[in-house]
């Protein structure tokens, strides 16, 4: 088993570096091809070592030693058991059929071959991430995602916003990192360990307020690769990087990491329940404030970030509430039917020569059936429609907010539930439906390319079955590391009144969506006012940020430059330096060559001498006779 | 009354004083000169006085040495004292800038 | 050999160097090369014979100089120096090898050479005044190598460097002097051997002079905010090969020196010191990345960050316990091989374009794209993520400091977030968007003789972030064997309860054997 652990972590890396050996060259097939047959080996290896699994085994090995001084012993380490097996599949499906669709989605990019090299290296790291058995290499996977994130959100790096885009998400997830690593260090400083099972097998020994501290700066990490309020704006400015990269790094896999967290960390998580509902409270909160932004939002590509963000503060509310596999499975089922979302965008972006704006669009159903079917499974998954797997997991995290008696978060929920329906559909309506928009703007759209339908589909039929066929081997397979629960409303009524409430009103917010933009109507009114600018400019944050963050530490930075550094600190040692050079330029006056003011200087050193010297003795005697007095004085 | 050591002390020190006095205010090399001689026989006065004071010779021995010194110092002194006047014919102090700094 | 390989050390690139005048000027070169791979050969070699197992002196030379004082020539390396060593002959050899055709190529080749013997000897002495000697003889090559060498404004830079570095180690001298002093009023002998000097436990308020003595001469070297503004000047008038010896070597002298003197000597004023000197390395990280951000010049941002990263390593030093030490020697290595690298990359523009103004470049990723490959690995080792090899330093001096102060970790935490910040904005400017200079629309990639010196170091950047282990382990035991005498020498309750005893760990570390 160990050897398939292996091909299935390390597959993707030899990927990434044969590609890499291409990176400069134009575009070699092979650099895509390779890679693509890697992952699908570690897909297969992921999935013999989930049938291990299945079969109610793990399986743990230790690499090598990383770091080991004083008491610190850091090993790389992997662990695959119920929880990294699931994400392990998550990741190596969505990053496979990633990349064949990117074989003919980057089909013209000059950087073809670096971007599979990225790509893999991304794979890579994510794998590191969610299979390593410690903190620290849980922080290397961490670390790696966001780099690789940062090379291919600027992948197209002669863009000026795709290279903002790029910093800001790396120095944003920076700011959660920073978090993230005080926490590794509390825990090691209190646990002496980072092992995962040392950890928390130490962890309930600890102060109350210790775990808390460590709950809370775990979770500042998790925030920020999860995108999180006030870390958000990164990912809607992602979108700058290739569709395929933001299916499987903006949807499926790197911004769940911090679910995973959370999950992973659960006996961390179980001892602190008022955590869990800060978590909570916020993970409702970002639901609702992401999807209120994709209500209004004109960039199909920000509409999907917007939604995962969304989708996103719904598996924290799961986590937080402790219904820790209701959060990892709304996280399996929200990879494939959010990667399917985003690569069918990415189909219509290449038949829009990269337009993005679907009122530009409309009636494209015709020309791009496959597309059109795709998408539309999606947003009913999203959407969380009877039988796909969205109301399976979404539904489910409603009712654990019922059952747990947060009525409020289940209200947010159900509200949101409702927007998500309604924007989904409203990009469905808007792209495909009503007149052919596109044709005033001169586009001439195409279907892709046949192959990358067909890989597609895989998770489209994931999409639909997910929940309807899992949800049972997966309940029994992750509750044998998870704390298992049944979320089920007691009274069978009560059950039936809420399904088949929110299904109606999840309907009814599609058909809305449908009635108002089959036809793109723009109604001005409404757009000029103030809710629907303040949703448009995404409450004024990223505003808000540039004014009071960003623009101040760049001042602050001139500041500290031009006036402390060097008019400050440097001139003070100059001035010391020069005061020395002016003393020496002054008193050579002195050296005139004048014997008879040589001779002047010459006695007047003299007298000071003899002077200091008649004084120095005189106060010498004085001390001395204090000295002999003092000690008089006092008594 | 008897002259005791602090007499000698004191011409000493009038003597230094005049001798000082002399290096600071004349210009003439040649007054320069006789002036370095006082400074230098006040101090053998007070050499002289101090070894017999003491009972202890060496002062009066340092005080020949003085001598010695002063008379060779006399001698080169004069000889570039005369050189300088044979080339600029002036021994004013003022014009003797040429060790500037 | 083995007894005096150390002396051969030192004092084989000198010797070449004396003969080297007579070499012909087309094959300096080679010479150069030559005699700096024998010396890089043999310093491999000193690490291949070293024992990782003893955590003492080892290779030790004794030779008295001056007996009534006991002044005599001492040698040995530990865990502690020997890497810096090792890395000193490398910087060398690269540096030589990748030398570009300048002006009087002999004088700064041999200067090279002079320049490694006082490197080496600095570390490998361990006679408080064979240590000061060396240290004041690297002085000279460098003044000469930037004065002679440097930009526009190198006279006023390189008398700047040597003045004020000059100053801190006089007064450093006095506190050396003031120690052996001390040492002779308590063992009624003379003796300038550190080893000598760590049996002898001081009472606390002489520690806090000699300690404030020692520290003015290490924080200048460091370069220790608020003493750091020779370096950017330094730097940014300083030849590609300068600056990259005086960032990955010389700067170190000033951190090794803490760890070699300042802490072993002195535990309680050590201790004493710690939050205030936390609080300067706090400034020096933070206030140093925002002055790194906003500078025009990409070689005085990487200057810059070298400040800011020293900081780290000052904070590590002292977390007084054995992770934060570890970490802090080894991030000595690290920052060396990475801001070294980082300098020898702008060389590279700088060669090509005779500046180094970030708005003179732009889009340079896609005209030099193994630069900027190179250029990046550097960048993100220098921002610290991890499986580079920054990483391992950094990690575990914040971890160490962790230990003494929650709040200051935190504080000097958010380096990984300014570090960022600078790099990434530097990054940009140079390498994305469109070209929009036609001068840099034909510039050549990296040719051979520069890879020469990257394609290493890159090499090692990856390899000791993945594998830290060959020189973490004897950097782990050597630095055990110094906090367990910090503990055991500390005078005052507060620096016995903050320097960890390591005697009861490690009882607890058999008890855990036996139990396995």
């Amino acid at each position: 088993m160990e050897t398939y652990l292996y091909i299935a972590l390390f597959a993707p890396l030899v990927g990434s570096l044969f590609a890499g050996l291409f990176g400069a060259r134009p575009k070699t097939i092979i650099a895509g091809l390779v890679p693509t047959g890697l992952l699908f080996a570690s897909l297969v290896s992921s999935t013999i070592l989930l049938t291990h699994v299945l079969a109610g085994n793990t399986v743990h090995v230790e690499l090598m030693t990383w770091m080991e001084t004083g008491d610190l012993y850091i090993p790389f380490g992997f662990v695959v058991d119920q929880v990294s097996v699931t994400m392990m599949m998550v990741v190596t499906i969505v990053s496979t059929v990633v990349h064949v669709y990117s074989i003919g989605y980057m089909d013209h990019d000059k950087g073809f071959n670096r971007f599979f090299s990225y790509l893999s290296a991304f794979v890579f790291s994510m794998m590191v991430l969610v299979m390593s058995d410690n903190f620290a290499g849980l922080f290397i996977g961490w670390e790696g995602v966001g780099l690789c994130s940062w090379l291919l959100i600027g992948f197209w790096y002669h863009k000026e916003s795709a290279t903002w885009a790029a910093n800001e998400a790396f120095i944003m997830n920076r700011i959660a990192d920073l978090g993230m690593l005080i926490g590794i260090f509390l825990i090691y400083w209190n646990t002496g360990s980072l092992q995962y099972d040392q950890v928390f097998a130490a962890v309930a020994g600890l102060e109350i307020s210790t775990v808390v501290w460590i709950g809370i700066f775990l979770f500042i990490g998790a925030m920020g690769k999860s995108a999180q309020f006030p870390l958000h704006t990164w990912l809607a400015d992602a979108m700058e990087g290739p569709t395929p990269v933001s299916a499987l790094i903006h949807a499926a896999t790197m911004v769940t990491a911090g679910v995973y967290l959370v999950v992973r960390a659960n006996p961390i998580y179980d001892i602190i329940p008022e955590v869990g509902t800060v978590i909570a409270s916020l993970g409702a909160f970002v639901a609702m404030f992401a999807a209120s932004m994709a209500l209004v939002n004109r960039d199909m590509k920000r509409i999907i970030a917007y939604s995962t963000l969304s989708q996103l503060g719904y598996m924290f509310v799961a986590a937080g509430l402790g219904a820790y596999w209701v959060a990892l499975f709304h996280l399996m089922a929200h990879a494939f039917f959010k990667a399917l979302l985003f690569l069918g965008a990415g189909n219509v972006m290449h038949a829009m020569s990269d337009e993005l704006d679907p009122f530009k669009m409309g009636g494209l159903s015709k020309k791009m059936k496959g597309t059109f079917i795709m998408m539309t499974v999606a947003s009913v998954a999203l959407a969380g429609i009877y039988p796909l797997a969205g109301f399976f997991s979404k539904d489910m995290i409603l009712e654990v907010a019922f059952v747990e008696h947060h009525y409020i978060l289940y209200t947010v929920l159900l509200l949101t539930a409702g927007l998500t329906a309604f924007y989904s559909f409203r990009l469905i309506a808007l792209i495909f439906h009503g007149e052919e928009r596109y044709k005033l703007f001169g586009f001439d759209p195409h279907e892709a390319y046949k192959y990358m339908l067909w890989f597609m589909a895989p998770l489209a039929v994931l999409a639909v079955i997910a929940g309807m066929m899992f949800k049972g081997t997966y309940y029994d397979m992750v509750t044998q590391l998870l704390p298992a629960g049944e979320y089920h409303v007691h009274s069978a009524f009560t059950y039936w009144v809420m399904t088949i409430g929110t299904q109606i009103f999840v309907g009814l917010a599609i058909v809305y969506a449908y009635r108002k933009y089959e036809n793109a109507k723009i109604d001005k009114k409404v757009e000029s006012g103030f809710f629907y600018q303040l949703l448009f400019n995404q409450y004024y944050i990223p505003q808000f940020y540039e004014e009071f963050f960003v623009k101040p530490y760049r001042d602050l930075s001139m500041i500290f430059w031009k006036h402390i550094d060097l008019k400050v600190v440097d001139a003070t040692v100059d001035m010391i330096g020069n005061t020395f050079y002016k003393t020496g330029k002054e008193t050579h006056v002195m050296q005139n060559g004048n014997l008879s003011t040589m001779l002047r200087w010459m006695v007047a050193g003299l007298v000071f001498l003899l002077v200091s010297a008649i004084v120095f003795a005189k106060a010498n005697d004085i001390f001395a006779y204090m000295v002999t007095i003092v000690p008089g004085l006092g008594a | 009354m008897e002259i005791g050591l602090s007499h000698y002390l004191v011409l000493s020190t009038i003597l230094f004083a005049i001798g000082l006095i002399g290096v600071m205010r004349r210009k003439n090399l040649l007054l320069l000169f006789f002036a370095t001689e006082i400074l230098l026989n006040s101090v053998n006065v007070a050499f002289a006085a101090i070894s017999h004071y003491h009972g202890d010779l060496t002062g009066q021995m340092f005080a020949f040495f003085v001598i010695a010194i002063a008379a060779s110092e006399v001698a080169v002194g004069l000889g570039l004292l005369i050189v300088w006047y044979k080339r600029t014919g002036k021994i004013d102090l003022d014009m003797m800038t040429t060790m500037r700094g | 050999m083995l007894d005096n390989i150390l002396s051969i050390l030192i004092f084989f690139p000198a010797l070449a160097a004396m003969f080297g005048f007579v070499v012909a000027k087309d094959s300096i070169r080679a010479y150069g090369v030559t005699v700096a791979a024998i010396e890089f050969a043999l310093s491999l070699f000193l690490w291949y014979a070293y024992d990782p197992a003893v955590s003492g002196m080892q290779f030790m030379e004794s030779l008295p100089l001056i007996p009534a004082f006991g002044i005599s020539y001492l040698l040995g390396v530990d865990g502690i120096s020997l890497f810096i060593i090792v890395l000193a002959a490398f910087f060398t050899l690269i540096g030589i090898a990748s030398l570009p055709d300048m002006k009087r190529m002999k004088d700064m080749i041999l200067t090279l050479l002079f320049l490694q013997m006082t490197m080496i000897g600095v570390f490998a002495a361990l006679d408080a005044i064979v240590f000061y000697v060396f240290w004041e003889l690297s002085l000279v090559p460098m003044l000469y190598i930037i004065g002679a060498w440097g930009g526009p404004l190198r006279i006023y830079a390189s008398v700047k460097f040597f003045l004020y570095t000059f100053t801190g180690s006089l007064v450093m001298l006095v506190g050396m002097l003031f120690m052996a002093y001390f040492y002779h009023q308590a063992t009624g002998t003379w003796s300038f051997s550190i080893l000598e000097w760590y049996r002898l436990i001081l009472p606390e308020n002489i520690q806090l002079w000699l300690f404030v003595a020692f520290f003015l001469g290490f924080a200048i070297k460091v370069p220790m905010f608020p003493f750091h503004t020779w370096l950017p000047y330094a730097h940014g008038q300083a030849p590609t090969i300068g600056s990259v010896i005086l960032a990955a070597i010389l700067l170190k002298m000033g951190t090794y020196a803490f760890v070699r003197f300042s802490l072993p000597l002195f535990p309680d004023a050590s201790v004493f010191f710690m939050m205030p000197i936390a609080v300067l390395a706090i400034i020096m990280i933070i206030y140093t990345a925002m002055v790194a951000y906003a500078q025009e010049d990409i070689k005085q941002v990487v200057a810059y960050s070298s400040v800011s990263h020293m900081g780290v390593i000052i904070l590590g030093t002292f977390a007084l316990n054995v992770e934060g030490i570890s970490g802090s020697v080894f991030l000595m290595i690290a920052h060396g091989v990475v801001s070294g690298a980082l300098f020898l990359l702008v060389g590279v523009i700088y060669e090509r374009r005779h500046t180094k103004m970030m708005s003179e470049f732009g889009g340079l990723a896609s005209v030099m794209p193994h630069y900027a490959t190179i250029f990046g690995v550097m960048v993100m080792a220098s921002v610290g993520l991890p499986l580079t090899i920054n990483f391992v330093g950094e990690f575990l001096s914040l971890l160490g400091f962790y230990q003494q102060s929650h709040m200051m970790t935190l504080l000097a935490g958010i380096a990984i977030i300014v570090g960022a910040i600078y790099m990434l904005a530097a990054f940009k400017k140079v390498f994305f968007g469109e070209v929009t200079n036609e001068k840099n629309r034909n510039l050549p990639d990296v040719n051979k003789r520069e890879l020469v010196a990257l394609i290493p170091l890159v090499i090692i950047a990856i390899w000791l972030g993945v594998y830290p282990k060959p020189v973490l382990g004897p950097i782990n035991n050597s630095v055990e064997s110094i906090v367990q005498l910090m503990h055991e020498k500390a005078v005052t309750e507060e620096a016995k309860a903050r320097i960890p005893d390591l005697t009861s760990t490690i009882v607890i570390n058999e008890a855990k054997e036996e139990t396995k």
